[in-house]
């Protein structure tokens, strides 16, 4: 097999991760309004595609693997997809009569 | 007629098939807890609100401490990957043993944290004492009990194959096959990481701001 990668590939990774955990924990403070869930999942995002690329190997792996990660999130996008489409169009109404909250 | 197939296999195309079979498990792991990200994407987009109130009685430098101690496990587990493909074999054996070690650090935390909720009445159905918006905080609490449940019990399996890949390890020889091993536990403790990187937004910084 190739020659794994430098030692230096992967600190570098693991320093991006850190710097990205401070950054959403620093951002998440500041009120952006819509933008704070918008921001704290493009960093979650950025965080896993590094977790995959480099610590998973994803970008030295053949063309097959790669196809089939890329799949497994296809297939998740169409689910979400199609049961969003069922919950956004559904409207909640309730019953006249509610049993009294047991919590 | 056509011949036997060749009773040795080019390497390349072992790690290929290995690396592959635990890709096509991961995918399945991954409609698993993408049911219970649904369920959370309903509840966010339906009760906005009441789930930012909601949010707020989880305690956020402990998600924040666990999320950092999750990804250095992560980083410790990529370089004995990287160092089993050199079969460097007492350096694979003590990153594991780190990892194991990061990873059971992280369940101390969360066992912790679980405790203090369990104290806070934040456990639906057990004990539960929150008053104000009590419905929709009982159903995030059965959502973060759920998801950082399923993940506590995946990263225990994986700290459990640490352990015994690494007892494995103690003598030598380094086979290739071993080798396999540490690269395909290697992918799927960077899932269970990944799935944490997703879960700790969700549930400790939805609404630190207001």
């Amino acid at each position: 097999m190739n020659s794994p990668p430098r030692l230096r590939v992967y600190a570098v990774t693991w320093i991006a991760l850190m710097a990205l955990l401070v950054a959403t924990f620093v951002l998440a403070h500041f009120r952006l309004g819509a933008w704070n869930p918008a921001v704290a999942l493009a960093i979650a995002a950025a965080k896993a595609v590094l977790v995959a690329l480099f610590f998973m190997h994803l970008r030295r792996s053949s063309a097959l693997v790669v196809l089939f990660a890329v799949v497994a999130f296809f297939a998740l996008a169409i689910l979400f997809g199609l049961s969003g489409t069922d919950y956004a169009t559904r409207a909640i109404h309730p019953t006249p009569w509610v049993a009294p909250d047991r919590y | 007629m056509s011949v036997a197939a060749p009773e040795i296999r080019p390497a390349a195309w072992r790690e290929q098939t290995v690396s592959l079979g635990m890709w096509v498990f991961l995918a399945t792991e991954l409609m698993f807890f993408g049911g219970i990200f649904m369920g959370y994407l309903y509840l966010r987009t339906q009760f906005a609100g009441e789930v930012a109130q909601a949010s707020r009685h989880t305690h956020e430098w402990l998600g924040t401490l666990n999320t950092a101690i999750l990804l250095t496990s992560s980083f410790s587990m990529a370089l004995a990957v990287r160092f089993s493909q050199l079969a460097r074999r007492e350096t694979v054996q003590r990153l594991l043993w780190v990892t194991a070690a990061l990873g059971a650090a992280f369940l101390a935390v969360k066992f912790i944290e679980y405790a203090m909720e369990w104290h806070e009445g934040l456990v639906p159905g057990l004990h539960f004492t929150i008053v104000e918006n009590a419905r929709t905080t009982a159903l995030f609490f059965f959502l973060y009990f759920l998801a950082t449940g399923v993940h506590a019990l995946h990263l225990t399996i994986g700290i459990i194959t640490v352990l015994w890949l690494s007892w494995r390890l103690r003598k030598p020889p380094f086979p290739d096959a071993r080798a396999d091993d540490v690269e395909v536990l290697g992918l799927y403790w960077h899932f269970v990481d990944a799935v944490w990187i997703f879960l700790y937004p969700l549930f400790y910084l939805v609404s630190l701001a207001s």
